[in-house]
């Protein structure tokens, strides 16, 4: 177990380097001069030269890209050009927010889905498993962004249920919580029909395997066998995808995070490329990634713990 | 959890009007409230609350200037302003009482070459402060600056020397003190600013006891946020206006303000298919700007008399080429040229419903006089380079372009980037007129009134000539706002929260 983990967090740490460095001469290949877009029309040329050279536009990109890994080996993500702080205070500041949504869809999701996936295999065809099949897909097909605004339009606006905007008073557990409620739903919805279509498939497939027959055989209780026998094992790809589905709702965040005008590394990294704030971009764009990674690392770890065959290279089922 | 929400619900509430609390919206998060590197009317929104100036904007809708720190503010000559502050002013958090060495720094360091201010322009032929007295002190030009009152004196606040350089000598979106009715509590970035009550304020009292001040870059947002109760003004789109009229919010209203801000099509005079004069003056009288402003702003804006907007010293009362454009001239001027018809055009925009609609307007205002337009759309980074030198060749391909700018409290800040000295910067029109400058310049120079108007009109005219501008609108900025608030606003619309009072009942 030792030697996966330490394969798969060596692979990690190199999708990073790469993953980085393409985002990079993304960034510096888009048209716009930074300086003129962040200093305005009061950018006179001394200005503009000025801040080339604070942020090192002067540079060629290899020894740009040199010296943002240079910094990053000392922890230091650079200055902000706008406010002069440091890019690591910025992002760490709005990164929590994020985070919490993205978790508080994810694990809505899983929470609603699994059992959903799980209700609907045990009932196959039946008229609740029918029902689900459809309001899954009807999860599945609105884009989270059309949900985000007919949740804000009913539940905020017209019945004043929940906040239209912001993240809650800091310390007041009770109201950022409130504050998350819809935001992290209409993040979580589409996952919660895709999370269910998954598990009912996985789950389908397993309750033929013939352990599971071998434990009806002996006689052990239905919820147990479902419990312990299928779902285990019919949850491994979720585990997989709901890897993947954190860094899919990353980018999802942003519509969030603007339709909700809430704080948070999306739209603060949208700010940032809109107006050229490359050393906000490139820090932003390392922990989201580095996030992403951490994510995919975790679920194959977990994904190894719970079938042993992966942890020996072996195929899962 | 989010489950549990739905099916248990909430009782409606709103957060705005709590008492003496005032919550309001900010187009941008702040970058950084130390007026050499504040970046935007955002930062001047919160400065306005919380620094003195010498002089501060009149909260009856016009740009004049009212004693603000200052109890005596004098033109001793057009160089020399001497200025006597009020006793008493104290800055928060222990640095003591405001004087005129406080004041004497504050302008200096906006043109240290140390500190390099982004603002330093704006300080103009500022040359020191001299320090008479504990209160008193003359303010020294190298030369007159008309602007130097509205754009200097009274949009930057007085910081305390002590303060500053106990920071450092600079500092961002937390000051180490303030000065106004308001003090700075907190700063959530991006999402709010907190302002509260100075309790050191010898002043007509601060009418609220905190203002919450909301970054909210996207104005859908700010107006659901209104109407789920968590705002009490904000400025919302255009395109809202109408509906919202229909159908307002309870106890709310709407005002819809004159902006300053100016929208123009821009023609470089460089490109091959736009050298010829005849052929950008049929352009020009091709253009309906009426139909524009119909289109883009519903009625609610008139067509511009040139980038100095209406109620300002310069505005011109008639443009040269009608507002309704006329195509039969602009047919005749295209025959006269010789160019053979039709020709294409390009059109850059950045990415907004505010440029997108006048751009196909445009393109069929011109598509009937035979000449075809190519919208190419930006996005706001991109698109404010295009004519830039600095940034490479893309500029000689640039051909017509719609865009705007922001003005401020004087003509001279709607015209001075259309100067010779502005091309392959901000003139990408590449305009370059030697009337035009000196007029520039001695209009900075004269305190003359009816001088400068008199010169700012022609200066448009100037433009309008050159066949490279054809002047659009100023546009609108419409607020939506409590009934509880009586809000104060500058005449460009922006709001003056020292200004913003409960409404009386």
């Amino acid at each position: 177990m030792l030697k996966f983990i330490t394969q798969r967090s060596l692979l990690a740490l190199l999708i990073l380097v790469l993953a980085v460095a393409l985002l990079f001469a993304m960034i510096h290949m888009m048209p716009g001069d930074p300086a003129s877009v962040i200093l305005g029309p009061r950018a006179t040329p001394e200005l503009i030269a000025e801040l080339n050279q604070r942020m090192g536009l002067d540079q060629p990109m290899l020894v740009q890209l040199g010296r943002f890994y240079a910094g990053l080996a000392q922890g230091d993500l650079g200055l902000d050009v706008f406010s002069n702080r440091a890019v690591a205070d910025i992002v760490f500041e709005q990164l929590p927010y994020t985070i919490i949504l993205v978790l508080a869809a994810i694990g809505g999701a899983t929470l609603l889905g699994i059992p959903l996936g799980c209700f609907s295999a045990i009932n196959r065809n039946s008229l609740l498993d029918r029902l689900t099949a459809v309001m899954s897909v009807a999860f599945i097909a609105i884009p989270s962004f059309v949900v985000a605004l007919y949740l804000l339009l009913l539940l905020a606006v017209k019945w004043r249920w929940f906040p239209a905007m912001g993240a809650g008073e800091s310390g007041d557990l009770v109201d950022q919580a409130h504050h998350l409620a819809l935001p992290a739903l209409a993040l979580g919805l589409g996952w919660v029909g895709y999370i269910a279509r998954l598990v009912r498939a996985s789950m389908l497939e397993v309750m033929e395997e013939n352990h599971i027959r071998t434990a009806r055989a002996f006689g052990l209780p239905e919820h147990t066998i479902v419990i312990h026998y299928a779902l285990r094992i019919a949850v491994l790809p979720t585990v997989t995808i709901l890897g993947m589905g954190i860094g899919a709702m990353l980018s999802g965040a942003l519509f969030a995070e603007i339709v909700f005008s809430r704080p948070g590394i999306g739209k603060l990294l949208h700010e940032a490329v809109v107006t050229r704030n490359y050393p906000v971009v490139m820090g932003s764009v390392l922990v989201t990634t580095t996030f992403f990674v951490l994510s995919t690392l975790i679920s194959d770890i977990i994904n190894a713990m719970l079938d042993p065959r992966l942890r020996e290279g072996g195929r899962s089922s | 959890m989010a489950g549990a929400a739905i099916a248990g619900g909430f009782p409606s509430i709103s957060w705005a009007v709590q008492g003496d609390q005032l919550h309001i919206r900010n187009y941008l998060d702040i970058a950084s409230l130390d007026p050499p590197f504040s970046l935007s009317g955002a930062d001047g929104f919160v400065q306005e609350a919380i620094f003195l100036n010498l002089l501060k904007f009149k909260t009856d809708g016009s740009w004049d200037t009212e004693l603000d720190a200052a109890e005596y503010f004098e033109a001793v000559d057009d160089t020399h302003y001497a200025f006597r502050l009020k006793r008493g002013l104290m800055f928060s958090n222990g640095f003591g009482e405001m004087t005129a060495d406080d004041v004497k720094f504050s302008f200096e360091r906006m043109i240290d070459p140390d500190l390099n201010s982004i603002n330093a322009p704006d300080m103009g032929t500022l040359s020191h402060v001299e320090v008479h007295d504990r209160y008193s002190g003359t303010i020294v030009l190298h030369s007159p600056y008309a602007v130097f009152i509205p754009i200097a004196v009274a949009s930057y606040g007085i910081m305390s020397r002590k303060a500053v350089g106990s920071v450092g000598g600079r500092f961002s979106t937390e000051p180490p003190c303030c000065s106004g009715p308001y003090l700075f509590r907190e700063w959530q970035a991006k999402r709010k600013t907190v302002l509260e009550r100075n309790p050191l304020w010898k002043g007509p009292d601060a009418a609220f006891a905190e203002i919450h001040i909301y970054a909210i870059t996207d104005a859908k947002a700010a107006e659901m946020a209104f109407e789920a109760g968590q705002l009490d003004c904000a400025e919302i789109s255009v395109e809202s206006v109408e509906p919202l009229q229909r159908d307002l919010p309870p106890d709310s209203s709407l005002q819809v303000l004159p902006s300053g801000r100016n929208f123009w099509v821009g023609m470089n005079q460089s490109n091959p298919a736009l050298q010829d004069l005849k052929v950008r003056q049929a352009v020009q009288y091709a253009i309906d700007a009426e139909a524009i402003v119909e289109a883009t702003w519903f009625g609610l804006a008139e067509p511009a008399m040139g980038p100095v907007p209406r109620g300002m010293l310069g505005c011109r009362e008639r443009t040269l080429v009608p507002a309704r454009g006329d195509a039969h001239k602009a047919k005749a001027l295209l025959r006269e040229s010789g160019v053979e018809l039709p020709i294409r055009l390009r059109l850059d925009i950045a990415s907004d419903t505010l440029y997108k609609t006048p751009a196909q307007v445009i393109q069929w205002s011109l598509k009937k006089v035979g000449i075809e337009v190519d919208i190419r759309t930006h996005d706001a980074g991109t698109f404010m380079t295009l004519g830039q030198e600095a940034a490479g060749d893309q500029w000689k391909d640039l051909q017509l372009f719609f865009t705007s700018f922001i003005g401020s409290s004087d003509p001279y800040y709607s015209l001075v980037w259309f100067i010779s000295e502005q091309m392959g910067h901000w003139n990408w029109e590449r305009f370059s007129n030697e009337e035009f400058d000196r007029l520039n310049g001695l209009a900075q120079a004269t305190n003359d009134v009816a001088e400068r108007d008199r010169m700012y009109q022609r200066m448009q005219d100037i433009m309008e000539e050159s066949g490279c501008y054809r002047f659009i609108s100023n546009g609108v900025m419409p607020q939506i706002v409590r009934n509880s608030i009586k809000p104060a606003f500058t005449p460009d619309g922006y709001g003056l929260l020292r200004g913003f009072r409960p409404a009386p009942q």
